[in-house]
């Protein structure tokens, strides 16, 4: 999930030269990006952890969407407050702090005697969870010299997915081991404190974000975290684009709640709340924290759900690397319209084998295929291009204040859907569950065509230019 | 002692934006004027015999927009406060504020406030 790419005009940059810096650099951005993996591992864990922990605490479908979705509601007040003090205590102190929130809230989750203290618990790593989608990103750019920021940002991105692959595929490891245990569900979580741990000991040899300190008057230091991760000239050279950059960054907070009472830049905010709306509507979510029992609910046995569970995010993974390869060559409304229409398919599919299907060995597996062709295609076209949308989209003096706020939404959204999908699942079956999601997928394609712009193959300005001309 | 106007991205803006050169103009004196826009504003329609300086909004300081505009008052010692005003429902009041009613009270100088279409 990322933050904004910042738009400056380079001055011609000495280039930056392989040598003992490269590879503290590679460090650096290994370590940063164990955040995306928390992320990652932590809301994908409770996906397998859930039926046994259902059993073992006796929760009811509203005490289960309860559970899983309040990390995600945890995860919104993250990401709002977790911006606002990696600004002001910087992002290397935010980090730190996150990996022991991520600890501590682990722990207590792993050790919880009640859903109720387990649930507090969920909030208090859904915080972090939050904080470090808020921080990591910045951090990353912050650090990188401009040619590599798109590909270690990319990066990012493809650790949340892959850490969500590996909780699934660890949970399953587990649950076919130990899985007549009723605690197994507390292994399950514990596993999530190493890389957590990981990221607490890394980042104590992480330098501070060199941009970050020169907005705080620190040039010196600033230029000596440079010089651990430039080349000697390059380093020298790169502090003018630090200021300009941190420059910019004050710019992107200039633009509040006042300036929606400009009708585009109004119309923009709420193209980009859409989008967010949009995308966790489509339930991919419901399938990464609930997918080990949607299968069970499909007829599967247990042991072979969560193993089934894994191709989730195997899907995952593969549709985001191939978006990542496609992503500029399409336009961005093919590109989401395809989409849309793609996902939406798969969920009428889903619906009818539901209901038409008679119940035998292979319905499950018809089941098992559209989920995961449904995985693909949404994390292969509109999970990665509404963030690219996101960031694109907002002009710069309100880019921050606009996407805090869709941001929000978003994280919103996502928690809405993962709290009323237990209960709906139980009152009306997946068939119907699955149509209700189409029926939003038609909405989406709708709102789609007629409201998002197109942005590709324009500068930021030509297309402010143009969409404030129209829509004054 | 220069005359400031507040100017929005709105038709209230280039109505304050108008009128605060007629007001410099009528004082013998210089307008600055204090961009709420989020976009660069076009000076090109303005006459040229008013000296005109624009400031725009920059960094979370200048969030408020009523802040920005006391700010400069202070800053430049100005004179007058020109504004745009334009009737607004009692939701957008509530939902959005209102920038004109919050400067016409709040201004240490007098207020010139006219609606679009006023000289």
């Amino acid at each position: 999930m990322s933050q904004s790419l910042a738009k400056s005009k380079h001055p011609a940059l000495p280039p930056d030269q392989p040598g003992a810096h490269s590879r503290r650099l590679g460090v650096v951005a290994v370590i940063a990006t164990f955040g995306g993996l928390l992320f990652g591992y932590d809301t994908g864990v409770i996906n397998g952890a859930l039926e046994p922990m259902k059993a073992d605490l006796g929760l009811t479908a509203f005490t289960e969407g309860f559970v899983v979705s309040i990390l995600i509601f945890g995860a919104a007040v993250g990401a709002l407050v977790g911006g606002r003090l990696s600004d002001i205590y910087g992002r290397r102190h935010n980090i730190l702090m996150l990996a022991v929130l991520f600890i501590v809230g682990t722990l207590a989750c792993v050790f919880s005697p009640t859903w109720e203290v387990l649930a507090f618990s969920r909030f208090l790593l859904g915080l972090a969870v939050g904080g470090a989608s808020a921080t990591v990103p910045v951090y990353l750019a912050e650090v990188s010299p401009f040619e590599k920021r798109g590909s270690l940002v990319t990066r990012n991105e493809v650790m949340i997915v892959s850490g969500q692959f590996a909780a699934f595929v660890v949970n399953a490891i587990i649950f076919n081991a130990w899985g007549q245990n009723d605690v197994v569900w507390r292994y399950m979580l514990a596993v999530a404190v190493l890389p957590a741990i990981v990221l607490l000991v890394g980042m104590l040899f992480m330098p501070e974000s060199p941009r970050w300190l020169s907005s705080q008057e620190r040039d010196t230091e600033a230029l000596g975290v440079l010089k651990q991760v430039r080349s000697p000239e390059r380093a020298e050279a790169e502090m003018a684009e630090v200021h300009a950059l941190a420059e910019e960054e004050k710019e992107a907070q200039t633009g509040g709640w006042s300036d929606l009472s400009v009708p585009w830049i109004r119309r923009l905010v709420l193209i980009g709340i859409g989008l967010g709306v949009f995308q966790q509507f489509t339930g991919i979510n419901s399938i990464m924290y609930y997918g080990s029992q949607l299968l069970t609910d499909a007829g599967f046995s247990a042991e072979a759900a969560i193993l089934g569970n894994t191709l989730y995010g195997l899907a995952s993974v593969l549709g985001i690397t191939i978006a990542i390869f496609v992503m500029n060559k399409i336009n961005r409304r093919a590109m989401l319209l395809g989409g849309f229409a793609l996902t939406t398919l798969f969920h009428l599919l889903v619906g009818l084998s539901a209901y038409l299907l008679p119940e035998s060995d292979l319905k499950p597996y018809v089941i098992l295929t559209f989920t995961v062709l449904f995985v693909f295609f949404m994390q292969g076209t509109i999970g990665p291009l509404v963030w690219l949308l996101l960031a694109e989209i907002f002009p710069l003096k309100i880019r921050s204040f606009a996407m805090g706020l869709c941001v929000f939404c978003l994280w919103i959204a996502n928690a809405s859907v993962a709290f009323g999908f237990p209960p709906m699942v139980e009152a009306v079956g997946i068939g119907a569950t699955f149509f209700i999601f189409a029926g939003l997928g038609a909405l989406a394609l709708a709102f789609i065509y007629k409201y998002v712009p197109e942005t590709r193959g324009q500068t930021l300005e030509e297309f402010e230019d143009n969409f404030s001309r129209k829509y004054a | 002692m220069s005359v400031i106007a507040a100017v929005p991205d709105s038709p209230e803006g280039t109505a304050a934006l108008q009128a605060g050169v007629a007001e410099a103009r009528r004082l013998d004196t210089d307008l600055l004027v204090v961009s709420l826009s989020l976009r660069p504003l076009d000076l090109s329609a303005l006459p040229d015999d008013v000296k005109i300086h624009v400031v725009e909004r920059k960094g979370r300081d200048d969030r408020d927009p009523v802040d920005a505009v006391l700010d400069e008052i202070g800053l430049h010692g100005a004179e007058r406060l020109v504004i745009g005003v334009k009737r607004r429902s009692p939701v957008g009041k509530a939902l959005l504020g209102s920038v004109s009613q919050q400067l016409l009270l709040d201004s240490p100088v007098p207020v010139l406030a006219v609606k679009t279409g006023q000289g």
